[in-house]
């Protein structure tokens, strides 16, 4: 009985694996996917990424599609696949995405899945000798420094933290002269956070003159700062970078509100300039700069906002580069040429690898995006304040 | 020793047995179910910070005042704790130990990724009483909303103390756990108790998950972890289903990870207190006020 | 197809790692520390092909070894609790693990590359697979001759008289104590072939991933490794690859069609699984068929007479 009823188990769920990976066989379309976290405390990242991405895909749809090799035109399908910011599903879905006819991939979400993804590709092209997987990714969201160089079949659309915060830092000694000291806070054991306090923050602080007087740590889930406000206190800075996500950034917020710390500026990460602050700590939070690579500054960018929020989701620093590099892959992909048929997919595969590896510019939202040549982008930024319940552009260095 | 450290010291030593208070709430919770039924409910802090939830929706959608959200999210948490009742201990045979475990742990991926689900991971604000106030004394600063923490844990613990000696719901509480069979025998409905018992330790969670919301001022799931791993350490450093034992537990623990903090910085504070709670367990595996010789 | 060898990859790696909690559990202990014990050996395996570069089959093996030892160290002072405070004191143990190899900077220049452990960054580029040329099916079936070598040796074990002894301690630690045996030595023992194990599979794990932090040493996978072989049943060996199977085939890769209730479902799952068979998917007795091709006696029948 009990024998019987795990067999049915079984055989259930094998073919749930079967059903779901089962390829779509229906004519003139192609499959692009999206992968990354859309549940669990980070799910926010997928859900926005995924939305972004299907009314991109729509948009393109209704404008033709794109164009196949023989001239023909194809739609593109979507899909999106969880992998629960957890290494191994991610590797796991990645492998799945491999074994459909899918040509490429937008993902993941989270810089601790991306690393090990990365490196299961192959980490040079034709390299025979390596037996890593060869399938291109596009990554939008997930933001660590320097991941793609691990592999030739990653490209990514992030913006480049170093670029932007040594611009930020720059303007900041322009715009505020008498600022003198610089107190970061990092929140520790976030690979990401660490990695941009200092390898990216205390650098560009450092160049452009800061006197770095104290660094606060604390860990993604403290919930007592009163001892690392205290240093920051004494120390009396000019400038308070944090580099930390938005629930610990706004109890470090409230903390310093509390110990009456008032810098004359006030930075923070990259990503936390969305919702999640100012839904979190709108309050504290108000003032503080942080440069991001999207703000609904022109026309398209407000269309793009728009077609995703009717999607349901909200379209950040994070989302748009899932929405851009939808549209730089119709581009890419009507320029290499694919033949869109089962029997090419490999060589369909390689061709958009290589299309994004020649890609020395791309359009972006905000404007033209460069293509660097170890797979990274550097991508056009505004400075954003919190101002009441939203983001305001403070300053645009592209104007 | 410098004037400066002085003052960080008892600052940090303050700072920590205020905030402490609500880990023994946590702890006490956990010493409650542990004392009566003798299993462990890994759901617990989980539960407790899905009541919470309950509060913050109420403030979320009717801007209800911060009495009404704190006493919405003691009773939201003690309600959920009567599902982890009935979800996971009501049914899985007394024999069994390992199955209501496992079916707590289930319960607490459960309760976890539907809080995340209805917020969206997002932190949201809570309300908090007394934020602004200050209580200066010299240069060490005793922030008003932590005394109101402090005072509301006080009070709910005083009210546990009331339950259990002065009622005679208290009596049958304190019966079944000290003889199960012996307390059945008596006519004292054990599986009542027991729900009871979940739902007391509930309230108490919630309480606890209220006030570190509310000393934090925002909430959000990613908290729950760790609230478990604090209160299950407090219950072992007091000793397994002791009360005083939890409560001094709780401040040690809170008092102890500040200090660490201050003289160790942030990312070697937690294997100290690990280390110190090893060392503790095989040291004096009792805790403070149990007696070495319990069953488990 | 690659797709499924990653799949079974996976289910090899979480076998180990459950493994090694089933010996702990047989002798009735609860051990939170088999996360942390799964990390030394993911750490100590990495280090070993991607800084000295040595061949992943000794790398697992001094890996597995190095955990043994420490997990016999351990055993010692933790054993002296039970029940609630042995999980709280493993619970502890795996947590100063992790932050140890969150304070851990360790690099040695490979091919004018830093390679090792940094810290809150972790340890990437364990490549040993693809930059040996092997197949994911070759990983695949390099993972379960490891497996079913476990398998078969805590199979036989259950059969002998260790095995008896291990559940004889699991059953009433006062009657097994009262008939001569060694509390100490079998759980101690227990510890360390649970910590053997755990290494192999942490530092396989590390070489499938290729990248390894902290974070994902933490007490969710220390939940797992314990959950696998309660769910399961601790009746044989089998019970937790039925469990395995159960939470990374059809929990978390079948149901992906749910989309987002997946997640939702996953506890609640697990929560209906324990109330409808207490004793584990396939109970606390090892499987019939399997029993039946011995004949004489046996102590798990003799146990059941009783």
């Amino acid at each position: 009985m009990k024998l019987k009823s795990l067999i049915t188990a079984g055989m259930i769920s094998a073919s749930a694996l079967a059903l779901s990976s089962a390829a779509f066989a229906a004519d003139k379309t192609v499959r692009i996917v999206g992968f990354g976290a859309s549940s669990g405390v980070v799910g926010i990242f997928g859900q926005n990424s995924g939305a972004a991405m299907s009314a991109a895909f729509e948009k393109i749809n209704a404008e033709g599609g794109i164009t196949l090799a023989d001239g023909s035109k194809a739609m593109i399908e979507t899909e999106y696949y969880d992998d629960r910011c957890n290494a191994e599903e991610g590797i796991s879905v990645l492998r799945r995405i491999a074994s459909t006819d899918a040509l490429v991939a937008i993902g993941p979400t989270c810089s601790n899945v991306a690393e090990p993804l990365f490196g299961i590709l192959q980490a040079k092209v034709d390299d025979a000798g390596d037996t890593g997987l060869q399938f291109p990714v596009f990554t939008d969201v997930a933001i660590k420094g320097g991941l793609a160089g691990i592999s030739e079949w990653v490209f990514r659309n992030t913006p480049s933290e170093a670029k932007m915060y040594d611009d930020l830092f720059a303007w900041i000694r322009e715009t505020y002269p008498d600022a003198k000291t610089i107190y970061g806070g990092v929140e520790e054991d976030f690979a990401h956070s660490r990695f941009t306090w200092y390898s990216v923050m205390k650098t560009a602080a450092e160049a452009h003159g800061f006197e770095l007087v104290g660094e606060a740590q604390w860990l993604l889930n403290d919930t007592n700062f009163s001892n690392q406000a205290r240093g920051m206190r004494r120390a009396e800075p000019d400038v308070v970078a944090i580099s930390a996500h938005p629930f610990t950034s706004c109890g470090m917020l409230r903390e310093m509100a509390r110990q009456k710390i008032q810098p004359k500026v006030l930075v923070g990460l990259t990503s936390s300039s969305s919702l999640e602050t100012l839904s979190g700590c709108a309050n504290e939070a108000q003032g503080i700069i942080i440069p991001t690579s999207f703000a609904p500054v022109n026309d398209e960018a407000k269309a793009a906002a728009e077609a995703v929020a009717a999607k349901g989701g909200a379209l950040d620093l994070h989302s748009a580069a899932a929405w851009e590099n939808a549209m730089i892959l119709r581009d890419v992909i009507n320029a290499a040429g694919i033949e869109g048929t089962p029997d090419t997919l490999e060589a369909d595969r390689r061709k958009i690898r290589d299309g994004l590896a020649a890609l020395t510019t791309a359009h972006g939202l905000l404007g033209e995006n460069k293509r660097m040549p170890d797979g990274e982008a550097v991508k056009p930024y505004v400075f954003v304040h919190a101002q009441g319940n939203a983001w305001e552009v403070v300053h645009n260095p592209g104007s | 020793m410098d004037y400066f450290f002085i003052i960080d010291f008892v600052q940090s030593l303050a700072d920590g047995l205020l905030f402490g208070t609500t880990y023994a709430l946590i702890g006490i919770g956990f010493t409650l179910i542990f004392g009566v039924m003798r299993k462990l409910n890994l759901a617990y802090g989980a539960a407790a910070l899905a009541g919470t939830y309950v509060g913050l929706g109420l403030f979320l959608t009717f801007n209800a005042p911060p009495f009404v959200v704190f006493l919405a999210s003691a009773i939201g948490a003690g309600l959920i704790g009567l599902v982890v009742y009935y979800c996971c201990f009501r049914f899985t045979p007394e024999a069994h130990p390992m199955a209501s475990l496992l079916a707590s742990v289930g319960m607490l991926l459960f309760l976890e990724e539907m809080m995340t689900h209805v917020s969206h991971g997002m932190p949201h604000p809570y309300p908090s009483v007394l934020s602004g106030a200050t209580l200066e004394l010299g240069d060490i600063w005793i922030r008003g909303d932590l005394l109101f923490v402090f005072g509301i844990c006080v009070v709910a613990m005083a009210l546990l103390f009331w339950l259990l000696y002065r009622t005679p719901l208290g009596l049958a509480t304190r019966a079944v756990s000290q003889q199960p069979r012996a307390a059945q025998l008596c006519g004292i409905d054990s599986a009542r108790v027991n729900a009871l018992t979940f739902v007391i330790a509930g309230v108490l969670g919630g309480t606890a998950g209220a006030m570190t919301a509310a000393a934090v001022g925002i909430l959000s799931p990613i908290i729950a972890t760790g609230l478990t791993v604090k209160g299950l350490i407090v219950v072992v450093i007091g000793g397994l289903g002791s009360i005083p034992g939890a409560i001094i537990g709780g401040l040690l623990v809170g008092a102890a990870e500040n200090i660490f903090l201050l003289l160790r910085g942030v990312t070697e504070r937690d294997i100290y207190v690990m280390l110190l709670l090893f060392l503790f367990l095989t040291l004096r595996p009792g805790g403070l006020f149990g007696s070495a010789a319990t069953r488990d | 197809m690659d797709f499924y060898f990653g799949l079974l990859q996976i289910f090899g790696v979480h076998t180990l790692l459950g493994l090694s909690a089933y010996v702990v559990l047989l002798t009735g202990q609860v051990s939170m520390a088999q996360a942390g014990f799964y990390a030394i050996g993911a750490y100590t395996a990495g280090a070993g092909t991607a800084m000295f570069g040595i061949h992943i089959l000794p790398a697992i093996i001094v890996a597995g070894l190095v955990t043994a030892v420490i997990a016999c160290i351990v055993g010692f002072p933790a054993l002296r609790v039970k029940g609630l405070m042995l999980v709280v004191a493993t619970l502890a143990f795996g947590e100063m693990v992790r932050l140890f190899f969150f304070n851990l900077t360790w690099q040695v220049d490979r091919g004018g590359e830093l390679v090792g452990p940094n810290g809150a960054e972790g340890f990437r580029s364990i490549r040993y697979f693809p930059e040996h040329g092997w197949e994911v099916w070759h990983v695949t079936a390099f993972i379960w001759a490891v497996v079913i070598v476990v398998m078969v040796a805590l199979w036989w074990v259950d059969r002998t008289r260790a095995g008896a002894v291990l559940r004889a301690v699991g059953h009433d630690e006062t009657a097994a104590q009262s008939i001569g045996l060694n509390l100490t030595a079998v759980k101690v023992g227990a510890m360390t072939a649970g910590g053997f194990i755990a290494g192999l599979g942490g530092g396989i794990y590390a070489h499938t991933v290729t990248h390894i932090e902290h974070g994902v040493f933490g007490v969710l996978l220390a939940t797992f490794a314990i959950a696998y072989p309660i769910l399961g049943g601790l009746g044989s060996v089998f019970g937790t690859v039925i469990a395995v199977l159960f939470i990374q085939g059809f929990l978390i890769e079948g149901l992906r069609f749910l989309g987002d209730w997946r997640s939702l479902l996953f506890g609640a799952l697990i929560v209906l699984a324990m109330n409808l068979r207490p004793t584990g998917l396939l109970g606390e007795h090892a499987p019939r068929w399997f029993r039946r091709r011995k004949t004489g006696s046996e102590p798990l029948e003799l146990k059941e007479a009783n």
